[in-house]
């Protein structure tokens, strides 16, 4: 299991032109050692804020965000090495045309010669049941493809953990079902944002965010229950 | 969104077409050749007959890699119109022999462009393009100019299929002749859009020192 340790952080952005700062997320300190973590909260609460540091997509205006002990500021490429980030939007995902190409994309750090690494991408695909779709354009591919081989080329270059923003907000019920499926199996350490409840319910340990802080931090059938009683108070 | 249109890039900076002919197996090189040689010719051939043939070859070729008289017509479209206001102007200006040359020149270039971008996954064109850029390594990583010039060939058909998405919404309210309403949206959009990729090749680490 990957540790990942937030220590006293706060993210804060220029105001529109002014010198005052607003704050989007913090203070926040916690430390997530569960094999599966789910984000839960309102849209604009910071979750994306809070995910997007722990790969140093973002990075705090101060405090420490740890992964597996190293910086994300100080060894963001090694963070990076070990934490895959996925999108909401898969296409966002994807720089590709083909999700062949994305995932050999993925790759080319890993595998210099171009054989070794077209039979790495070829067995990467055929794992994930993807074979038959890689050579399609991705704007062919329907949303749950497209979900599915954006994990796919995230899980190319065997990250330790993966971080996933909304992975099944643009998807139907049954491919939201898919990707559940697909992301069970998986021996990553996942930390992701959801607002599929029932998918919120299958971690370990479920945070839930409001106005940039963690409002409730425990069991996810006290997360969602304290979260359904805040929304309907808001209401 | 735009998405769905962006597939439709065609010629030069159209997606790669999957293949086994002759032409999709031939090396990198022989290809690139192949188009700096026809780009070449039109410099030096003085003869317009000599440019038809260029032409014919380069014609032959696109067939033979089986990507079809269709997308050639295709993406022909956009170019013809200045294609023949220039041989008019030319055809005025100098003679008709002139003119026919220039304009099968810049066709057979075009062509051959086509057929190499066509012919070609990205990932080979990427290696080649790394291959080529190791003289200036001790100034970039060859890695990122190839990166960054295959972001810019998937991008180009991207802003096209934009532009046309934001003509058909400005349509809908009745203001398609307005600029504004067509253009404005249009690079606000491919600015979204090359901030969401940037994103996405941070996140992937792409852009991290090796």
């Amino acid at each position: 299991m990957t540790t990942i340790e937030l220590d006293e952080v706060i993210v804060e952005v220029a105001a529109d032109g002014g010198p005052s700062r607003r704050r989007l997320l913090g203070p926040v300190s916690t430390r997530l050692t569960e094999h599966r973590v789910s984000v839960i909260g309102a849209n604009g609460s910071g979750k994306s804020t809070l995910l997007r540091l722990l790969n140093g997509l973002s990075l705090a205006t101060s405090g420490r965000v740890t992964v597996a002990g190293r910086d994300v500021k100080t060894d963001g490429a090694a963070v990076r090495r070990l934490v895959g980030f996925g999108f909401t939007d898969p296409l966002s995902q994807l720089v590709m045309p083909t999700g062949r190409e994305d995932v050999e994309l993925s790759l080319r750090r890993s595998h210099r010669d171009r054989d070794t690494r077209r039979k790495a991408a070829e067995a990467v695909l055929l794992r994930f049941g993807l074979g038959h779709l890689a050579d399609q354009s991705i704007y062919e591919l329907s949303g749950g493809e497209r979900q599915l081989m954006a994990l796919t080329a995230l899980l190319a270059t065997d990250p330790e953990a993966l971080v996933l923003d909304e992975p099944s907000t643009l998807l139907d019920l049954r491919n939201t079902m898919l990707l559940r499926r697909a992301l069970t199996a998986l021996p990553q350490t996942l930390v992701f944002a959801t607002h599929d409840l029932e998918h919120a319910l299958e971690a370990e340990r479920t945070l839930v965010i409001e106005d940039g802080l963690v409002a409730f931090d425990g069991d996810p059938a006290g997360a969602v229950q304290y979260y359904r009683a805040r929304a309907e108070a808001l209401g | 969104m735009t998405t769905g249109r962006a597939t439709r890039g065609f010629g030069l900076f159209g997606s790669p077409v999957p293949g086994h002919s002759l032409v999709h197996r031939a090396p990198l090189w022989v290809k690139f050749g192949f188009v700096l040689l026809v780009g070449v010719s039109t410099f030096v051939v003085r003869d317009w007959r000599v440019s038809a043939a260029v032409c014919g070859v380069v014609l032959l070729v696109h067939l033979a890699s089986g990507l079809g008289l269709r997308r050639l017509m295709r993406s022909l479209a956009p170019l013809l119109p200045i294609l023949v206001v220039l041989t008019g102007f030319q055809w005025w200006s100098h003679d008709l022999p002139f003119a026919a040359r220039l304009v099968l020149g810049i066709l057979a270039a075009y062509v051959a462009a086509g057929i190499l971008t066509a012919t070609t996954p990205v990932d080979q064109l990427l290696d080649g393009i790394v291959w080529a850029a190791r003289p200036a390594r001790r100034w970039v990583d060859p890695e990122t100019v190839a990166l960054t010039i295959s972001i810019m060939l998937r991008s180009i058909p991207w802003i096209a299929g934009a532009f046309g998405d934001v003509r058909e919404s400005a349509k809908a309210r009745g203001l398609e002749r307005s600029p504004r309403a067509v253009i404005l949206p249009a690079v606000i959009h491919t600015v979204a859009y090359a901030r969401r990729t940037g994103d996405a090749l941070a996140a992937r680490g792409l852009g991290d020192p090796r």
